[in-house]
């Protein structure tokens, strides 16, 4: 009987120690965010959101930042660096832009870009310096 | 106390650009590397804004530190959220001198730069020696240096003490080109 219930007691122990370790792993290996299969937590167009940097940065530090965030507009220039591409979205009548900081899968797509062309692109807002800020960006149109 | 600082760095970049001999890189990069006996961790981040002005020398970066990007993201939420409260502090800055900047010549290899900077909220003199490659076309920065934690009045909670090193190296290069509006 003793015997028994002290089997018993092992196996759980042992349950619930490798439901610890299980939950312990799944939580320290947490992928990041696939923007590409998140569907967007803001959508705008890009007037708009330079519009709300300008007039209060600390408001739309709380509205945008870490958010997905997807936006509309013209690309006013391409650039590359360190092999991946940089598409910059102007604004009407705003003096900053916002650079989109391309995810190394979207690559591919950025050759047939052109400056002057409307796009729509997605990624994760991370702050404004002279420009809006968004990394991991996936292109939507 | 929030508004005045933006305002500060607004009016800071504003002045900044409206002369006449600046150089600037909106892509520069920044790492930091913590080496410790449980994990190495290492965070890149590449949208670090960085404005020098020939005339006088003087520098200005800025950095969001929510653009760390860290291989776990567990690492990314930790750093943000508990050690350097980015919603609070989002940014970090330096600003100071090249020193010697005028006298420098294309055969220079490395100059010293002086200035503060300011990380969680908390402001540091810093002097450190870099490598300058300077010419017409382009001021490029390179270089590393020790951040001690502490410092910074970041706490870094006992459970993960053995995680994460004391001081931490922080390395970044600036390739600033001519500034043209």
């Amino acid at each position: 009987m003793t015997r028994k219930i002290k089997m018993v007691t092992l196996f759980l122990i042992l349950v619930v120690a490798s439901m610890g370790l299980y939950i312990y792993l799944e939580l320290y290996n947490k992928p990041h965010v696939d923007v590409s299969r998140s569907s967007p937590n803001i959508s705008v167009d890009s007037s708009i959101i330079l519009k709300d940097f300008e007039d209060s940065e600390a408001d739309a530090n709380t509205k945008y930042l870490e958010k997905i965030v997807q936006v509309t507009g013209v690309i006013s220039e391409l650039n590359t660096n360190k092999g991946k591409t940089i598409v910059t979205i102007s604004g009407q009548n705003t003096f900053g832009s916002i650079m989109c900081h391309l995810s190394p899968e979207e690559n591919i797509k950025a050759d047939h870009l052109k400056e002057g062309q409307n796009i729509t692109i997605k990624g994760i807002c991370t702050g404004y310096l002279m420009d809006v800020i968004l990394v991991k960006c996936v292109i939507i149109n | 106390m929030k508004p005045i600082y933006i305002l500060t760095y607004c009016l800071l970049f504003v002045t900044l650009l409206h002369g006449q001999e600046k150089y600037l890189t909106k892509q520069g990069y920044t790492s930091f590397f913590s080496s410790s006996p449980v994990e190495d961790i290492k965070a890149d981040n590449n949208q670090v804004l960085s404005i020098i002005d020939t005339t006088t020398g003087t520098i200005a970066i800025a950095i969001l530190m929510k653009s760390f990007m860290f291989e776990k993201s567990l690492m990314q939420e930790h750093f943000n959220e508990n050690y350097v409260e980015s919603d609070t502090y989002p940014k970090a800055t330096f600003k100071g001198q090249i020193l010697n900047f005028s006298t420098l010549n294309e055969d220079q290899k490395t100059a010293n730069i002086k200035g503060d900077i300011t990380i969680h909220g908390v402001t540091k003199k810093i002097e450190i020696k870099t490598q300058i490659v300077k010419t017409p076309e382009n001021i490029s920065l390179k270089g590393s240096f020790p951040v001690t934690v502490a410092d910074f009045n970041i706490k870094i909670p006992s459970v993960v003490i053995n995680n994460i090193a004391e001081t931490i190296d922080v390395t970044f290069q600036l390739d600033h080109q001519p500034y043209k509006k």
